[in-house]
């Protein structure tokens, strides 16, 4: 019976041992430190054609739009939220409409960050514009909404709704 | 339409391939059966060699619908060109008084009524859980991929199989639907064997009251009309004992074989049903006790097990290759492996054995009446299964009740009404026998079953979480309703599992916390809790936002400093349940500058090894857990690969565990470990602001990008009010549902 009795518990201590242990491991990739931890750089956008792009706006962005541009008017504005204050850029795509510039001439764009102002562009031609320039240190603080805007020295006037039409606005906001 | 016809004939042709395969079988044994005992014994019997068939082939990478097509033909065409499709023995068995009309007419008229509802349930698309869940999701998986593949991410990969490779074939050719009427016609044969096993011991009365009194049953009409796999195990279990009294009539040899084979894939449908196969060893040994010489009484024991394991043992292969353990995902505190924690076997197996509810006192109201905590009833007629214990009188009462109550043993170890199934037939045929010289009290039971099952009578006193059949679907059955329409408005998973498949690019997987309708989508599903992997990474997503595992203390060891090649913090406290060790980080210290961690560090934890690298990879998302309750003895071991002065060792966790008590060891140059310090101070720490970020990093770090919530998920709230703070963007909204997806 002894001799019964032993014989199974060696025909089952193998498979109880049977375990995949596995060997030590190395250490793994490390991940960033806390204060280095910047997995995707921020890009904070509104573009005209965005479903929510209206939950953004502040000031000056006419009932005027497509489903891709949208008339401002003098001072359009929009507000954003920062997640950091780190690294990051102004952007702008805008149009000066040909017929509206004949009427205005050349005009001067001071672009903001929470009303300061981070240039002033002159513009002498119509057409398709890009504008992007880095925001100064200090400026945002991360966690916070900012404001992000354009002003233009002259408008003209919407004959018909009365309305003051500053640029053809496609997108506008920060990046990282 | 099509899609209707699609699925009759998806689910015919498997049936009739079942049917033929054990023609073929029983033509080959030269077992005497009557026709009325044949069918349903032929189509279990040939379900099980079917299945090991489609086994093979899935095994092979060959399951591509022409393969399985011509596989299952090439079955039918042999039996009916052999002759066996027709029966070459049928007349030779013992013949059998016919049935009464009387009999005829209760019977028929009930059982008739219950088929109609079932078969156009079965019939509409699959909408019950567990059906359009993993049954079929995994069905349809192994068909995508044209054979098995080890998964790792899903506790119901890892179990058997045994039924669903019917569903294999039937599902290559009429989807969801085609399935479901696969085990229909389980329930169907079960019905059929158990009427054939009343007439076999002269009680035809008690056979067909016990045949209604399972089929009639609601937990039967509520699994037999899915894609379960409930009743067909019930069917395979019965079988099982029907050879048994067949070869215990006949006395041959051969006989043994089908017992064998069912028996072993009774196991393989579903694990608790192992028991069925102990019955038929000591059956067999009992009756061949006074063979002589002893090989002679051992042989019919020995034949039995051989044959069961040709069914079972493929599974366990299957599982111990993959899995590192032949019964996975059960006894993981055995076979250790990486794919299934300890503690969640423990609290799922202890959920199981509850479900929820404080005491078990009012259990068997729940399983007659209510229904509402353990998901379905049996019926208020088994209110009389006391009474079965009349049966004893009987031999065959005596050993339908030994049966019945091996294979009820197992059901405390899930208390889930449909796991009581299985010994359905066994009791209700007991029963029928404890009535069977009043066969008036017979026809009354079996119409007051009738009637007290038929779903709208059964609305009237069942709780309303009770799973029961609701509706009667024909115009879904019919496809005159569009099946899109039907599974919105029917299926509490399909609406997310369509979320997933418009907006989830093609092959990426999503994290739930909740599961979907894994049937109707192409993407890998990770159910947070269905695996090891899947609760790491559900736990480190919800790092985000439960304060109670983040990293908020720090404990501190501060020693002399001394040169040292191997440190290790030793846990050295039993703790009670659950309370685990957790640790985010292990670090060391000299000086005040932490040690570099370089490729030449070894890590070693005991106990779940595999994932001691989350508290050495600098990330505050991540922990390592033992995933077991503490004891004395656990640690992390760090071998620096040579000698370096450390004079501190940190550990950052969480604070959800207070009886650990921790100690540092070094290792000397005796590779004896000696006592540095113990009871480490503890310090808070700065959760840090980007924890959210973190989580979703790591997700994403494991290649998932994609994560469904519902809205009753813990947490769903966090997520929806500011996506962004997680790296997350909203995606799609269902009703009840948000996807995300990693901005980055």
């Amino acid at each position: 019976m002894k001799r019964r009795l032993a014989i199974a518990v060696v025909a089952v201590l193998p498979e109880i041992g049977c375990q995949n242990m596995p060997e030590p491991y190395a250490p793994p990739v490390q991940r960033p430190a806390v204060e280095n931890f910047h997995p995707y750089r921020m890009q904070a956008i509104v573009s005209m054609s965005d479903d929510d792009a209206q939950t953004h706006f502040v000031q000056d962005l006419t009932p005027l739009a497509t489903s891709t541009w949208r008339w401002t008017g003098q001072k359009p504005t929009i507000r954003l939220k920062a997640r950091t204050g780190e690294d990051l850029r102004y952007s702008i795509d805008f149009v000066l409409p040909e017929a509206n510039f004949r009427e205005t001439g050349p005009v001067n764009i001071a672009f903001l960050v929470n009303d300061r102002v981070l240039d002033r562009v002159h513009y002498g031609s119509a057409g398709d514009q890009h504008f992007e320039k880095p925001i100064p240190e200090g400026w945002v603080t991360a966690g916070q909404d900012i404001t992000v805007g354009a002003e233009v020295d002259k408008v003209t006037v919407d004959p018909q709704k009365g309305l003051k039409l500053g640029m053809v606005l496609v997108r506008i906001g920060i990046t990282q | 339409m099509r899609q209707a016809v699609a699925a009759l004939f998806g689910a015919g042709f498997t049936v009739s391939a079942c049917y033929a395969a054990g023609t073929l079988v029983i033509d080959r044994l030269g077992a005497a059966l009557r026709r009325d005992e044949r069918i349903p014994l032929a189509f279990v019997l040939g379900a099980a060699c079917l299945h090991l068939l489609i086994f093979a082939i899935l095994a092979l990478h060959l399951g591509y619908w022409p393969v399985l097509v011509c596989a299952l033909a090439a079955v039918i065409g042999t039996a009916v060109l052999t002759g066996a499709w027709r029966g070459t023995g049928v007349d030779s068995s013992k013949p059998v008084p016919p049935l009464s009309w009387s009999l005829r007419l209760v019977f028929g008229l009930c059982a008739g009524a219950f088929s109609i509802v079932y078969l156009v349930n079965a019939w509409a698309p699959e909408v019950s859980p567990d059906g359009s869940g993993y049954h079929l999701g995994l069905v349809a998986r192994e068909l995508r991929d044209h054979g098995f593949q080890p998964i790792t991410t899903s506790l119901y990969a890892m179990l058997s199989q045994g039924v669903e490779m019917l569903y294999v074939p039937a599902f290559a050719i009429g989807r969801h639907s085609a399935a479901a009427l696969v085990h229909f016609a389980f329930a169907m044969a079960l019905a059929l064997a158990i009427l054939a096993y009343g007439r076999r011991i002269g009680k035809p009365w008690a056979g067909a009251a016990g045949a209604l009194l399972t089929f009639a049953s609601p937990v039967v009409g509520a699994s037999g009309s899915a894609a379960y796999v409930d009743v067909a195990t019930a069917a395979i279990v019965f079988a099982v004992f029907y050879w048994t009294e067949i070869w215990d009539e006949q006395k041959e040899m051969r006989l043994l074989i089908p017992v064998g084979l069912l028996a072993g894939y009774a196991y393989a449908a579903k694990y608790t049903a192992f028991t069925i196969g102990i019955y038929a060893l000591l059956f067999v040994a009992w009756r061949s006790r006074r063979l002589r010489p002893i090989s002679r009484s051992l042989r019919p024991v020995l034949l039995v097990a051989g044959c069961a394991l040709i069914m079972a043992g493929p599974w366990m292969a299957r599982n111990w290759i993959w899995y590192q353990n032949p019964f996975a995902p059960f006894g993981s505190w055995l076979f250790r492996n990486p794919y299934i924690h300890i503690i969640f076997e423990h609290d799922y197996s202890a959920n199981l054995r509850t479900y929820y509810m404080p005491s078990l006192w009012p259990l068997p109201m729940e399983l007659l009446v209510r229904g509402g905590a353990t998901y379905g009833i049996i019926g208020p007629v088994f209110l009389l299964l006391p009474a079965a214990l009349v049966a004893l009188r009987y031999p065959a009462g005596r050993r339908l009740l030994l049966a019945g109550a091996l294979v009820f043993s197992t059901y405390f170890a899930n208390i889930g009404t449909r796991f009581l199934i299985p010994c359905l037939p066994f009791f209700s045929l007991a029963i029928g026998l404890a009535f069977a010289e009043s066969v008036p009290l017979l026809g009354a039971m079996m119409v007051f079953h009738a009637v007290a099952s038929w779903p709208p009578v059964m609305n009237r006193y069942v709780n309303l979480a009770c799973w029961r059949l609701v509706r009667f679907p024909y115009k879904a059955a019919l496809r005159i309703t569009p099946p899109e329409k039907f599974l919105m408005e029917n299926s509490y998973g399909y609406a997310g599992a369509r979320l997933i498949e418009e907006h989830v690019p093609k092959g990426e997987p999503v994290l739930t916390m909740t599961g979907v309708a894994d049937a109707y989508t192409t993407h890998e599903i990770l159910v947070s809790f269905q695996s090891a992997s899947n609760q790491n990474l559900a736990e480190t997503v919800n790092m985000g936002w439960n304060i109670e595992v983040q990293p908020s203390v720090q404990r501190v060891f501060r020693f002399e400093a001394r040169p040292a090649r191997r440190m290790r913090v030793l846990q050295t406290a039993q703790a009670e349940y659950p309370e685990q060790w957790n640790v985010h980080e292990l670090r060391f210290y000299y000086q005040g500058k932490e040690l570099t961690r370089n490729a030449s560090w070894r890590l070693r934890a005991r106990p779940n090894p595999w994932e001691v690298q989350f508290a050495f990879d600098n990330s505050l998302a991540t922990r390592w857990r033992s995933e077991e309750v503490a004891f004395p003895g656990m640690y992390l071991d760090a071998d620096f690969g040579s000698e370096q002065m450390v004079d501190e060792v940190r550990l950052i966790t969480s604070s959800d565990f207070e009886r650990i008590r921790l100690r540092v060891e070094s290792m000397n140059s005796a590779n004896v470990w000696e006592n540095v310090v113990e009871n480490p101070k503890l310090e808070a720490a700065t959760i840090p602001s980007a924890i959210r970020l973190m989580a979703v990093y790591e997700m994403r770090e494991r290649g998932v990008r994609n994560l469904l919530i519902y809205d009753s998920n813990y947490g769903a709230a966090e997520f929806a009010k500011d996506p962004e703070a997680w790296g997350l963007k909203l995606v799609a909204r269902g009703e009840d549902t948000r996807l995300y997806r990693t901005i980055w």
